[in-house]
Protein backbone atom coordinates (compact mmCIF):
# COMPACT_ATOMS: atom_id res chain seq x y z
CA UNK A 1 0.00 0.00 0.00
CA UNK A 2 1.47 3.38 -1.02
CA UNK A 3 2.07 5.11 2.27
CA UNK A 4 5.11 7.34 2.61
CA UNK A 5 6.32 9.60 5.32
CA UNK A 6 7.26 12.72 3.42
CA UNK A 7 10.20 13.33 5.69
CA UNK A 8 11.79 10.11 4.49
CA UNK A 9 13.67 11.54 1.56
CA UNK A 10 14.34 8.31 -0.36
CA UNK A 11 10.65 7.44 -0.79
CA UNK A 12 10.08 7.99 -4.50
CA UNK A 13 6.90 9.89 -5.23
CA UNK A 14 6.43 11.00 -1.63
CA UNK A 15 6.78 14.65 -2.47
CA UNK A 16 4.47 17.11 -0.80
CA UNK A 17 3.45 20.21 -2.77
CA UNK A 18 4.48 23.50 -1.17
CA UNK A 19 0.90 24.71 -0.83
CA UNK A 20 0.03 21.53 1.10
CA UNK A 21 2.96 22.05 3.48
CA UNK A 22 1.93 25.66 4.03
CA UNK A 23 -1.66 24.59 4.70
CA UNK A 24 -0.31 22.30 7.40
CA UNK A 25 1.79 25.15 8.80
CA UNK A 26 -1.46 27.06 9.36
CA UNK A 27 -3.09 23.95 10.82
CA UNK A 28 -0.12 23.49 13.15
CA UNK A 29 -0.31 27.10 14.35
CA UNK A 30 -4.03 26.82 15.02
CA UNK A 31 -3.50 23.52 16.87
CA UNK A 32 -0.92 25.17 19.10
CA UNK A 33 -2.99 28.34 19.60
CA UNK A 34 -6.08 26.33 20.56
CA UNK A 35 -4.15 24.44 23.19
CA UNK A 36 -2.22 27.31 24.73
CA UNK A 37 -5.12 29.76 24.62
CA UNK A 38 -3.57 32.21 22.17
CA UNK A 39 -5.62 34.30 19.74
CA UNK A 40 -4.33 34.45 16.20
CA UNK A 41 -5.60 35.30 12.76
CA UNK A 42 -4.35 33.61 9.62
CA UNK A 43 -3.65 36.22 6.96
CA UNK A 44 -2.63 36.32 3.29
CA UNK A 45 -1.33 33.28 1.40
CA UNK A 46 -3.33 30.11 1.86
CA UNK A 47 -5.65 31.92 4.26
CA UNK A 48 -6.67 34.53 1.71
CA UNK A 49 -10.23 34.32 0.40
CA UNK A 50 -9.60 32.72 -3.02
CA UNK A 51 -12.13 35.00 -4.70
CA UNK A 52 -10.10 38.13 -3.87
CA UNK A 53 -7.18 37.37 -6.22
CA UNK A 54 -7.86 34.08 -8.04
CA UNK A 55 -4.79 31.87 -8.49
CA UNK A 56 -2.55 33.97 -6.24
CA UNK A 57 0.52 31.96 -5.23
CA UNK A 58 2.25 31.92 -1.86
CA UNK A 59 5.46 30.62 -0.40
CA UNK A 60 4.99 30.80 3.37
CA UNK A 61 2.35 30.99 6.07
CA UNK A 62 1.49 34.31 7.71
CA UNK A 63 -0.30 34.66 11.01
CA UNK A 64 -1.09 37.72 13.10
CA UNK A 65 -1.09 37.08 16.84
CA UNK A 66 -2.69 39.08 19.61
CA UNK A 67 0.34 41.14 20.72
CA UNK A 68 0.31 39.95 24.32
CA UNK A 69 0.23 36.32 23.16
CA UNK A 70 3.25 36.56 20.88
CA UNK A 71 5.86 35.56 23.47
CA UNK A 72 3.82 32.54 24.56
CA UNK A 73 3.36 31.45 20.93
CA UNK A 74 7.06 31.81 20.18
CA UNK A 75 7.90 29.62 23.16
CA UNK A 76 5.33 26.99 22.14
CA UNK A 77 6.49 26.99 18.52
CA UNK A 78 10.05 26.29 19.57
CA UNK A 79 8.84 23.29 21.57
CA UNK A 80 7.19 21.87 18.47
CA UNK A 81 10.03 21.92 16.00
CA UNK A 82 9.90 25.51 14.76
CA UNK A 83 13.28 27.20 14.52
CA UNK A 84 13.55 30.99 14.72
CA UNK A 85 15.50 32.25 11.73
CA UNK A 86 14.76 35.97 11.88
CA UNK A 87 13.55 37.88 14.91
CA UNK A 88 11.19 40.86 14.91
CA UNK A 89 13.91 43.49 15.17
CA UNK A 90 15.61 42.24 12.03
CA UNK A 91 12.59 41.05 10.03
CA UNK A 92 11.89 44.25 8.10
CA UNK A 93 11.99 48.00 8.51
CA UNK A 94 8.54 47.74 10.11
CA UNK A 95 9.90 45.21 12.67
CA UNK A 96 6.55 43.48 12.39
CA UNK A 97 7.24 39.77 12.04
CA UNK A 98 9.53 36.96 13.04
CA UNK A 99 10.30 34.16 10.61
CA UNK A 100 10.39 30.54 11.70
CA UNK A 101 11.09 27.35 9.83
CA UNK A 102 9.84 23.81 10.32
CA UNK A 103 11.37 20.80 8.59
CA UNK A 104 7.96 19.54 7.40
CA UNK A 105 5.79 22.63 7.20
CA UNK A 106 8.21 25.19 5.75
CA UNK A 107 8.34 28.89 6.56
CA UNK A 108 6.12 30.89 8.86
CA UNK A 109 5.90 34.63 9.44
CA UNK A 110 4.56 35.34 12.91
CA UNK A 111 3.30 38.94 12.93
CA UNK A 112 3.01 40.95 16.12
CA UNK A 113 1.83 43.97 14.11
CA UNK A 114 0.27 44.21 10.69
CA UNK A 115 2.19 47.13 9.13
CA UNK A 116 0.01 50.16 8.60
CA UNK A 117 -2.74 49.20 11.06
CA UNK A 118 -3.42 50.87 14.38
CA UNK A 119 -3.90 52.94 16.37
CA UNK A 120 -2.07 50.37 18.49
CA UNK A 121 -1.24 46.77 17.59
CA UNK A 122 -3.65 45.55 20.26
CA UNK A 123 -6.57 47.66 19.08
CA UNK A 124 -5.94 46.75 15.45
CA UNK A 125 -6.02 43.08 16.40
CA UNK A 126 -9.25 43.57 18.39
CA UNK A 127 -10.88 45.28 15.41
CA UNK A 128 -9.99 42.39 13.09
CA UNK A 129 -10.76 39.73 15.70
CA UNK A 130 -14.25 41.11 16.37
CA UNK A 131 -15.39 40.22 12.83
CA UNK A 132 -13.32 37.12 12.21
CA UNK A 133 -14.59 34.18 10.27
CA UNK A 134 -13.04 30.75 9.64
CA UNK A 135 -11.40 28.88 6.81
CA UNK A 136 -10.29 25.24 6.81
CA UNK A 137 -6.53 24.98 6.23
CA UNK A 138 -4.74 21.65 6.37
CA UNK A 139 -7.95 20.11 7.69
CA UNK A 140 -8.17 22.46 10.68
CA UNK A 141 -10.64 25.34 11.10
CA UNK A 142 -8.55 28.51 11.29
CA UNK A 143 -9.59 32.04 12.26
CA UNK A 144 -9.27 34.57 9.44
CA UNK A 145 -10.32 38.23 9.08
CA UNK A 146 -13.56 39.02 7.26
CA UNK A 147 -13.32 39.15 3.46
CA UNK A 148 -13.34 42.96 3.23
CA UNK A 149 -10.78 43.22 6.03
CA UNK A 150 -8.61 40.76 4.09
CA UNK A 151 -8.87 43.02 1.05
CA UNK A 152 -7.69 46.02 3.10
CA UNK A 153 -4.81 44.02 4.59
CA UNK A 154 -3.74 42.73 1.19
CA UNK A 155 -3.64 46.28 -0.18
CA UNK A 156 -1.58 47.46 2.80
CA UNK A 157 0.83 44.63 2.03
CA UNK A 158 0.94 45.64 -1.63
CA UNK A 159 1.65 49.23 -0.55
CA UNK A 160 5.00 48.01 0.79
CA UNK A 161 5.70 46.01 -2.34
CA UNK A 162 7.43 48.70 -4.36
CA UNK A 163 7.73 47.57 -7.97
CA UNK A 164 6.89 43.92 -7.20
CA UNK A 165 4.60 42.68 -10.04
CA UNK A 166 2.66 40.53 -7.58
CA UNK A 167 1.82 43.63 -5.52
CA UNK A 168 0.70 45.46 -8.67
CA UNK A 169 -1.47 42.48 -9.62
CA UNK A 170 -3.07 42.48 -6.16
CA UNK A 171 -3.86 46.19 -6.43
CA UNK A 172 -5.38 45.65 -9.88
CA UNK A 173 -7.64 42.86 -8.69
CA UNK A 174 -8.63 44.18 -5.30
CA UNK A 175 -8.75 47.94 -5.84
CA UNK A 176 -8.39 49.22 -9.40
CA UNK A 177 -11.15 47.03 -10.82
CA UNK A 178 -13.37 47.24 -7.72
CA UNK A 179 -16.72 48.97 -8.00
CA UNK A 180 -17.70 51.85 -5.72
CA UNK A 181 -19.57 49.67 -3.25
CA UNK A 182 -16.60 47.36 -2.79
CA UNK A 183 -14.19 50.28 -2.49
CA UNK A 184 -16.43 51.81 0.16
CA UNK A 185 -16.33 48.59 2.20
CA UNK A 186 -12.53 48.45 1.94
CA UNK A 187 -12.21 52.12 2.91
CA UNK A 188 -14.42 51.46 5.90
CA UNK A 189 -11.87 48.89 7.08
CA UNK A 190 -9.00 51.30 6.32
CA UNK A 191 -10.66 53.81 8.62
CA UNK A 192 -11.43 51.29 11.33
CA UNK A 193 -7.83 50.09 11.23
CA UNK A 194 -6.44 53.64 11.29
CA UNK A 195 -4.57 52.69 8.13
CA UNK A 196 -4.79 55.95 6.21
CA UNK A 197 -1.03 56.50 5.90
CA UNK A 198 -0.19 53.11 4.41
CA UNK A 199 -3.29 53.11 2.25
CA UNK A 200 -2.36 56.50 0.81
CA UNK A 201 0.28 54.61 -1.21
CA UNK A 202 -2.56 52.80 -2.99
CA UNK A 203 -4.47 56.02 -3.68
CA UNK A 204 -1.31 57.89 -4.73
CA UNK A 205 -1.62 60.45 -1.92
CA UNK A 206 1.35 59.44 0.25
CA UNK A 207 3.03 62.82 -0.08
CA UNK A 208 0.07 64.42 1.71
CA UNK A 209 1.48 62.75 4.85
CA UNK A 210 5.03 64.17 4.80
CA UNK A 211 4.74 65.31 8.41
CA UNK A 212 3.90 61.86 9.70
CA UNK A 213 6.91 60.26 11.49
CA UNK A 214 6.24 57.03 9.59
CA UNK A 215 6.02 58.76 6.19
CA UNK A 216 9.61 57.89 5.28
CA UNK A 217 9.06 54.22 6.13
CA UNK A 218 6.25 54.03 3.59
CA UNK A 219 8.10 56.17 1.06
CA UNK A 220 11.14 53.88 1.14
CA UNK A 221 9.00 50.72 1.19
CA UNK A 222 6.87 51.82 -1.75
CA UNK A 223 9.40 53.69 -3.86
CA UNK A 224 12.70 52.14 -2.82
CA UNK A 225 15.81 53.58 -1.22
CA UNK A 226 19.24 52.73 0.07
CA UNK A 227 19.97 50.79 3.25
CA UNK A 228 20.85 54.15 4.80
CA UNK A 229 17.47 55.62 3.76
CA UNK A 230 15.76 52.63 5.33
CA UNK A 231 17.54 52.95 8.68
CA UNK A 232 16.99 56.71 8.72
CA UNK A 233 13.27 56.07 8.18
CA UNK A 234 13.22 53.50 10.98
CA UNK A 235 14.86 55.93 13.39
CA UNK A 236 12.41 58.68 12.44
CA UNK A 237 9.41 56.39 12.92
CA UNK A 238 10.54 55.12 16.34
CA UNK A 239 8.68 56.79 19.21
CA UNK A 240 10.84 58.65 21.72
CA UNK A 241 14.57 59.17 22.06
CA UNK A 242 15.23 55.83 23.74
CA UNK A 243 13.51 53.90 20.95
CA UNK A 244 15.31 55.94 18.31
CA UNK A 245 18.67 55.16 19.89
CA UNK A 246 17.80 51.47 20.09
CA UNK A 247 16.93 51.39 16.38
CA UNK A 248 20.04 53.36 15.50
CA UNK A 249 22.31 51.02 17.45
CA UNK A 250 20.67 48.00 15.83
CA UNK A 251 21.51 49.38 12.40
CA UNK A 252 25.16 48.54 12.91
CA UNK A 253 24.78 45.31 14.88
CA UNK A 254 25.01 42.08 12.97
CA UNK A 255 21.90 39.94 12.58
CA UNK A 256 23.53 36.65 13.50
CA UNK A 257 20.27 34.75 12.87
CA UNK A 258 20.10 36.00 9.30
CA UNK A 259 23.79 35.49 8.70
CA UNK A 260 23.44 31.87 9.84
CA UNK A 261 20.74 31.31 7.23
CA UNK A 262 22.76 33.00 4.50
CA UNK A 263 25.83 30.92 5.31
CA UNK A 264 23.84 27.75 5.90
CA UNK A 265 25.79 26.95 9.07
CA UNK A 266 26.64 28.53 12.43
CA UNK A 267 28.74 31.62 11.85
CA UNK A 268 32.14 32.18 13.39
CA UNK A 269 33.17 35.15 15.49
CA UNK A 270 35.43 36.23 12.64
CA UNK A 271 32.48 36.31 10.20
CA UNK A 272 30.37 38.32 12.64
CA UNK A 273 33.16 40.88 12.97
CA UNK A 274 33.54 41.01 9.17
CA UNK A 275 29.79 41.54 8.76
CA UNK A 276 29.79 44.22 11.46
CA UNK A 277 32.21 46.32 9.45
CA UNK A 278 30.74 45.24 6.11
CA UNK A 279 27.18 46.47 6.73
CA UNK A 280 27.93 50.15 7.32
CA UNK A 281 30.38 49.98 4.43
CA UNK A 282 27.67 48.57 2.17
CA UNK A 283 25.27 51.28 3.30
CA UNK A 284 27.92 53.89 2.57
CA UNK A 285 28.68 52.43 -0.85
CA UNK A 286 24.98 52.44 -1.76
CA UNK A 287 24.68 56.05 -0.62
CA UNK A 288 27.77 57.08 -2.54
CA UNK A 289 26.57 55.28 -5.65
CA UNK A 290 23.18 56.93 -5.40
CA UNK A 291 24.75 60.37 -4.98
CA UNK A 292 27.04 59.71 -7.90
CA UNK A 293 24.05 58.74 -10.04
CA UNK A 294 22.24 61.87 -8.84
CA UNK A 295 25.21 64.08 -9.73
CA UNK A 296 25.48 62.50 -13.15
CA UNK A 297 21.78 62.99 -13.77
CA UNK A 298 22.02 66.64 -12.63
CA UNK A 299 25.07 67.15 -14.81
CA UNK A 300 23.29 65.64 -17.78
CA UNK A 301 20.29 67.87 -17.19
CA UNK A 302 22.55 70.94 -16.95
CA UNK A 303 24.30 70.14 -20.22
CA UNK B 1 -25.35 9.32 9.10
CA UNK B 2 -21.63 9.00 9.87
CA UNK B 3 -18.50 7.63 8.26
CA UNK B 4 -16.77 4.52 9.62
CA UNK B 5 -13.67 6.48 10.63
CA UNK B 6 -12.54 10.03 11.05
CA UNK B 7 -9.11 11.69 11.22
CA UNK B 8 -7.42 11.49 14.61
CA UNK B 9 -7.76 14.53 16.86
CA UNK B 10 -4.16 15.52 16.12
CA UNK B 11 -4.24 14.89 12.39
CA UNK B 12 -4.41 17.52 9.67
CA UNK B 13 -5.68 16.32 6.30
CA UNK B 14 -5.50 17.64 2.75
CA UNK B 15 -6.85 15.76 -0.27
CA UNK B 16 -5.36 16.68 -3.65
CA UNK B 17 -7.74 18.24 -6.16
CA UNK B 18 -7.75 15.09 -8.29
CA UNK B 19 -8.37 12.85 -5.27
CA UNK B 20 -5.32 10.74 -6.08
CA UNK B 21 -3.32 11.79 -3.01
CA UNK B 22 -4.18 12.29 0.62
CA UNK B 23 -1.70 14.14 2.82
CA UNK B 24 -2.03 13.55 6.54
CA UNK B 25 0.06 15.52 9.02
CA UNK B 26 0.72 14.68 12.62
CA UNK B 27 0.03 17.91 14.48
CA UNK B 28 1.76 19.83 15.72
CA UNK B 29 5.17 18.41 14.93
CA UNK B 30 4.82 16.33 11.74
CA UNK B 31 5.69 14.27 9.85
CA UNK B 32 3.44 14.40 6.81
CA UNK B 33 2.26 11.02 5.58
CA UNK B 34 1.43 10.70 1.89
CA UNK B 35 -1.26 8.23 0.83
CA UNK B 36 -1.35 7.47 -2.87
CA UNK B 37 -3.53 5.36 -5.13
CA UNK B 38 -5.23 2.53 -3.25
CA UNK B 39 -4.17 4.00 0.11
CA UNK B 40 -5.79 7.33 -0.79
CA UNK B 41 -8.97 5.60 -1.92
CA UNK B 42 -9.23 3.61 1.31
CA UNK B 43 -8.77 6.79 3.38
CA UNK B 44 -11.43 8.66 1.42
CA UNK B 45 -13.99 5.85 1.61
CA UNK B 46 -13.26 5.10 5.28
CA UNK B 47 -13.90 8.74 6.17
CA UNK B 48 -16.89 9.23 3.88
CA UNK B 49 -20.42 8.45 4.99
CA UNK B 50 -22.20 6.15 5.16
CA UNK B 51 -20.15 3.77 7.26
CA UNK B 52 -22.19 0.86 6.06
CA UNK B 53 -20.64 -0.76 3.00
CA UNK B 54 -17.48 1.33 2.89
CA UNK B 55 -15.20 -1.67 2.28
CA UNK B 56 -17.56 -2.83 -0.49
CA UNK B 57 -17.16 0.60 -2.11
CA UNK B 58 -13.37 0.20 -2.07
CA UNK B 59 -13.71 -3.30 -3.55
CA UNK B 60 -15.99 -2.05 -6.27
CA UNK B 61 -13.54 0.72 -7.20
CA UNK B 62 -10.82 -1.89 -7.73
CA UNK B 63 -13.05 -4.44 -9.41
CA UNK B 64 -12.38 -7.00 -6.69
CA UNK B 65 -14.62 -8.89 -4.35
CA UNK B 66 -14.88 -7.60 -0.79
CA UNK B 67 -13.57 -10.91 0.53
CA UNK B 68 -10.35 -10.59 -1.47
CA UNK B 69 -9.40 -7.12 -0.19
CA UNK B 70 -10.94 -7.07 3.29
CA UNK B 71 -7.88 -8.36 5.18
CA UNK B 72 -5.49 -5.93 3.50
CA UNK B 73 -7.86 -3.03 4.03
CA UNK B 74 -8.26 -3.92 7.70
CA UNK B 75 -4.49 -4.15 8.15
CA UNK B 76 -3.97 -0.79 6.48
CA UNK B 77 -6.62 0.91 8.61
CA UNK B 78 -5.07 -0.66 11.72
CA UNK B 79 -1.69 0.79 10.70
CA UNK B 80 -3.18 4.28 10.35
CA UNK B 81 -4.89 3.80 13.70
CA UNK B 82 -1.59 2.82 15.32
CA UNK B 83 -0.15 6.09 14.03
CA UNK B 84 -3.12 7.98 15.57
CA UNK B 85 -4.04 9.28 12.15
CA UNK B 86 -7.42 7.53 11.94
CA UNK B 87 -9.92 6.74 14.68
CA UNK B 88 -13.23 4.95 14.68
CA UNK B 89 -16.07 7.41 14.31
CA UNK B 90 -18.63 7.35 17.12
CA UNK B 91 -21.80 5.55 16.16
CA UNK B 92 -24.99 7.54 16.21
CA UNK B 93 -27.51 6.93 18.91
CA UNK B 94 -30.74 5.36 17.62
CA UNK B 95 -33.15 8.01 16.48
CA UNK B 96 -30.45 10.61 15.81
CA UNK B 97 -31.38 12.56 12.71
CA UNK B 98 -29.10 11.64 9.85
Amino acid sequence: MATHEATEAPAAGATVPLEVRIGFAHACLQWIADRCGADLLHVKGAALDPTLVPGRGFSDADVLARPEHVRMLLDELRHHGWELINSFAYGSSFEHSATLRHSDFGLLDLHRIYPGTGPTPGRAFDTLWAERTTRVLGGVECAVPSRDAQAALLLLHAARGGSDPKAAHDVDWVWTTADQARRARILDWVERLDAGLGFSVITGTLDDHRDDPAYDLWRVASRGGTRMDEWRARVRAAHGLRAKLTVASRSVLVNVEHLTIVRGRPVTRREIVAEFFGRPARGLREQVARRARGSRATGEREQ
Amino acid sequence: MTAAYRPGPDAGVTVSDDGQCVYVAHLPGGPIVVLEGAAALIWVEATTEPATGWVARVAEAFGQSEEVIAADVAAFVADLGARDLLVTAPTEAPGTPG
